[in-house]
């Protein structure tokens, strides 16, 4: 799925957030967004899911306005974390089933074990580790069979083995075809299947460079 | 002993309609306060059913006053059908109270509560002949009001959530779980929230009569509470709320049949006991299993 960004602004009440952000990638290509707390990584997250308006003709995905795409198909989201009190019991296999709207298949199947959810796939979410929640929830976007993977700060809270685990997925996705999109302040462990880098810091500014240009 | 109750009770279920529909309409609540309170509470809007059943009630009185002022043929409104019209159009007033704040959106549910309350107090006021009794019944229901044509109003909404429910099952969990994915999946979020509330929306309008205003969003919300304390799956706890809010429905029509009590008083009491007992339980399990864990920790 390639994507195109193009004279991307943001603005929350005063502050300028994305300023004619403007950059493309190709299908398949590994785009990681680097920058410090507030500099506007997840709100090009929110912007390119469409979760907050923006104007038409900034954001394209296979040459498609988002703002005209009625359901996204075949991408899949991978949050940071969620808004959800875990108080409330669910188990992990609801919140997979739940993301499957087609019957169990192999497909889903291949899924759980790929990521080696057996072991709790019957447990309530709430008494996951960081690193199994992760997994879930990378479980959970590529049961969307995704074309596009975006995944916002993917290596918060997880310990290194799960990080090498995540990592060992992506590149197998990356091998695949898939497009995607990380939202990183780690990035030594995604530098080598980066294909381009976009830095973003205060007022919207940024830089798009290839990955064999970034230092 | 027992026998003799419970043969006093069937017989009344079989000989007398009033007993037999107030029975019916109560395993109907049972199953669908509940069912409706999981995503009310998750959803936490745990506010909402009472705000909107104090406004449901404002409609029942302008209705009443309606009913009393207009002669039938100009205005045949029943009262109840008004209850549903406010509480419907509550949901939106909501809606649009909370855009008028950023971080104090709830302000908008005692807001509405207010003006329901004070709505229902006028028109109770400026209704003539309005009985003391009529009141009571409506803040905390009289159960063996209810007729036939109630009966099907009450079985249609039924059938119509339990299948809403079992059709979108997938998507309400996920909904529920994580809004936001849901939304990158493809659920229309402003749609499923919006028939949420007119759903709850119309069950409080219709179990008004049953419970009372009062009472209703009880219903819908300690079951849940105590089902929380012991689910350990969306589905688990879902069932664990219909089975305790059955056990309080028929033990509350029971004791309230034995011992002369108000019926929707009795349901949520022991709605409100079987809570206790979970949170006693509760709690000496997690003092039991940090006891195990003490034991099991190495020095």
């Amino acid at each position: 799925m390639n994507i195109k960004v193009n004279n991307l602004t943001f603005a929350y009440t005063q502050k300028i957030v994305l300023n004619k952000l403007t950059f493309a990638i190709n299908s398949g290509d590994f785009l990681t967004i680097v920058g410090k707390n507030g500099s506007g990584k997840s709100t090009f997250i929110k912007c390119l899911l469409k979760l907050v308006k923006i104007a038409d003709d900034t954001i394209f995905l296979n040459d498609q306005d988002i703002n005209k795409i009625q359901r996204f198909q075949n991408v899949g989201y991978v949050p940071q974390r969620i808004e959800f009190s875990y108080e409330f019991p669910i188990t992990v296999s609801e919140v997979l089933s739940s993301a499957y709207l087609h019957r169990k298949d192999a497909y889903y199947t291949s899924v759980i074990n790929a990521l080696d959810l057996n072991t709790f796939y019957r447990e309530n979410v709430n008494t996951l580790s960081g690193g199994q929640l992760q997994r879930v929830f990378i479980a959970r976007a590529l049961l969307n069979h995704p074309k596009l993977l975006i995944l916002d700060e993917p290596t918060v809270g997880v310990d290194l083995e799960n990080i090498k685990g995540v990592v060992k997925i992506l590149t197998e996705l990356k091998k695949q075809g898939v497009t995607i999109i990380i939202s990183t302040h780690e990035i030594e462990y995604v530098r080598d299947l980066t294909d381009y880098f976009l830095s973003m810091s205060d007022f919207g500014e940024y830089r798009f460079v290839e990955a064999g240009k970034w230092n | 002993m027992e026998l003799i109750i419970l043969t006093n009770i069937f017989q009344s279920l079989i000989d007398s309609p009033f007993y037999r529909y107030a029975f019916i309409a109560g395993i109907c609540v049972g199953v669908l306060a509940p069912l409706i309170g999981t995503v009310v509470v998750i959803r936490r809007l745990s506010f909402i059913a009472d705000t909107l059943s104090h406004f449901s009630l404002a409609g029942v009185a302008v209705g009443v006053f309606l009913a009393k002022i207009i002669p039938p043929s100009w205005f045949g409104l029943d009262p109840i059908l008004m209850g549903v019209v406010f509480s419907v159009a509550g949901t939106f007033i909501i809606e649009k109270l909370r855009g008028f704040y950023k971080n104090y959106k709830e302000l908008s549910m005692p807001i509405l509560l207010s003006f329901g309350v004070a709505l229902s107090g006028l028109f109770i006021y400026l209704t003539p002949g309005i009985s003391t009794n009529w009141t009571t019944g409506l803040l905390f229901g009289s159960i063996y009001s209810i007729n036939a044509r109630d009966i099907i109003l009450i079985l249609s909404l039924s059938v119509i959530v339990i299948t809403l429910s079992i059709i979108f099952y997938k998507k309400i969990v996920s909904l529920c779980f994580d809004e936001v994915y849901a939304q990158v999946s493809g659920i229309n979020i402003r749609l499923f929230q919006l028939a949420i509330t007119i759903i709850l929306s119309l069950v409080i309008s219709i179990f008004l009569d049953l419970v009372g205003v009062l009472l209703i969003s009880s219903l819908m919300i300690v079951p849940v509470a105590a089902a929380i304390l012991v689910g350990d799956s969306f589905k688990n706890t879902i069932v664990s709320a219909i089975i305790f809010s059955e056990i309080s429905v028929i033990g509350g029509f029971t004791l309230s049949y034995y011992l002369n009590l108000p019926t929707g008083s009795t349901i949520v009491l022991i709605n409100i006991l079987i809570l206790l007992i979970i949170m006693g339980i509760s709690r000496i399990r997690k003092i039991k299993f940090k006891k195990d864990d003490d034991y099991l920790t190495p020095e």
